[in-house]
């Protein structure tokens, strides 16, 4: 190739502005497809992001959250986990059957929701010694619709391990600086925040014991559109894109 | 400028995600010192890190490209709060920065074989593919409603993305360079670095024309290549 000629002034630069990722659409995949094809320039992006990196270092280690290392070990599982289901997850699994079978134009909710099954703790890390039981303990699923009555997401609860799981059917961006946040509303209250949505639009979270006690009680739940990072207000401010009522049965 | 100040944006993170996620498990780590590492404190750093634990990843990430899971489990115990902070810094938001935890891990465990210990250490590897993951999730959260493909062809920077090479000085050095410049081109570069903005919304940021952007950051980023390899 072209090994022994060296990069000319604006070639440096521009693989400077690459790692650093200053560049847009057309610019930004040209200098990709160079990193590919040109090992010279590919070099220097590889020397700029060893110069850039210390600045990481910077930022303060902070301790992930105990299910984060959960999910990575099913996700490179090197054998088929046969760990046995317990009751709860059987019977969400049941639920994504009945789903499949029931509703055609949800079947990709139905996936989703499977795949976060995967993300389910095995038995033995499952459930804290929970309180006295005071209402539902079954799992409780809701379909979020649009006003047109298109399913959007589907939110599983599970009161024993006090775990909330929503999943898009499809991807779901929020508009270009906005973000889609998760309110919970109980019967007769007025909304409570319950987390912001991740671009994924797939999340499970351990959730806090005052919207717990709701979802145990039944609420419904809505996405809607707030300003990036969340409504300033502490209620919802943009339009309600979907919505549903937790149910058991 | 506020938002390149890593101790202001400790701030902006903890009380943002202390809103949006306030369940107990996280309230003992919502509030870490964000400290700033002075220069001594990063070259004391760097010298243990390079006579022990990042020896350490590097072995690792060698035995997980031959499979070994209890590798995996334990680079994970040994970096997995780096990666999260530089997540939580960037992304500030608890759920997204655990989801980008989990592509990392995951990433590692299918492409270690990338990493290549000659050409640079372990911790610095596993950092800029923290960032990148990072990146590309501040990304498409500004993209308008698109098709996947496009999505994903907007989020990859290729094959070669996780090609580092590392100057053994880099560490020493930067934060040395980078106080050598005039304190709008460092604000500039920081901003870059972690906000994964690029020219056209740091122009519209500051409110300049795009050539008058391009201009002061190039001149920033000539000077600080100057600076590192003096």
């Amino acid at each position: 190739m072209t090994d022994l000629r060296s990069l000319t002034p604006d070639d440096a630069q521009l693989a400077a502005e690459f790692a650093l990722g200053l560049l847009d659409g057309n610019d930004r995949a040209q200098a990709a497809a160079r990193a590919g094809s040109d090992p010279l320039f590919a070099a220097e992006v590889a020397r700029w992001r060893g110069r850039l990196a210390p600045m990481l270092d910077e930022v303060a280690p902070v301790a992930p959250p105990q299910m984060a290392w959960e999910a990575v070990d099913r996700a490179t599982a090197v054998a088929a986990p046969d760990a046995p289901a317990n009751d709860n997850v059987a019977d969400l699994r049941r639920r994504v059957r009945i789903w499949r079978a029931f509703s055609g134009g949800a079947t990709a909710i139905a996936a989703a929701l499977a795949l976060v099954l995967l993300l389910q703790p095995p038995v033995s890390q499952a459930p804290a010694p929970a309180p006295a039981p005071r209402a539902q303990l079954a799992p409780m699923v809701a379909s979020l619709a649009s006003d047109k009555g298109e399913p959007m997401l589907m939110a599983t609860w599970d009161p024993v391990s006090e775990r909330l799981i929503i999943a898009a059917a499809d991807d779901m961006p929020a508009p270009s600086g906005h973000s889609h946040e998760v309110w919970l509303i109980p019967a007769g209250g007025s909304p409570m925040k319950v987390a912001m949505l991740p671009g994924s639009a797939r999340m499970h979270m351990q959730v806090p014991d005052d919207i717990a006690e709701q979802l145990r009680r039944g609420a419904t739940l809505a996405v809607s559109v707030e300003p990036a990072g969340g409504s300033p207000t502490g209620l919802p401010t943009g339009p309600v894109i979907a919505s549903g009522a937790l149910e058991t049965s | 400028m506020t938002h390149c100040d890593p101790v202001a944006a400790g701030r902006i993170v903890a009380g943002g995600a202390g809103v949006i996620f306030p369940h107990p498990r996280a309230a003992g780590f919502l509030f870490p010192p964000a400290k700033r590492w002075g220069m001594n404190a990063r070259m004391d750093g760097k010298a243990t890190i390079a006579a022990s634990a990042d020896k350490e990843p590097a072995e690792l990430l060698a035995a997980i490209a031959r499979g070994d899971k209890a590798a995996l489990s334990r680079l994970y115990r040994l970096t997995a709060s780096r990666l999260y902070g530089i997540c939580l810094h960037m992304l500030r938001n608890e759920a997204e920065a655990e989801d980008a935890l989990q592509d990392i891990y995951v990433t590692v465990w299918r492409k270690a074989a990338l990493f290549d210990s000659t050409k640079a250490s372990g911790q610095t590897w596993l950092g800029v593919l923290a960032r990148n993951k990072a990146v590309d999730r501040l990304r498409r959260r500004t993209l308008p409603t698109a098709p996947v493909e496009q999505a994903e062809q907007i989020a990859d920077d290729g094959p070669s993305a996780l090609d580092v090479i590392e100057a053994a000085e880099d560490g020493a050095r930067l934060s040395h360079c980078l106080d050598e410049l005039e304190e709008r081109q460092r604000g500039l570069i920081r901003t870059a670095f972690f906000e994964g903005v690029t020219y056209s919304d740091l122009a519209n940021r500051e409110d300049v024309p795009l050539g008058t952007m391009k201009s002061w950051i190039r001149r920033g980023l000539m000077r600080l290549r100057g600076c590192l390899e003096r």
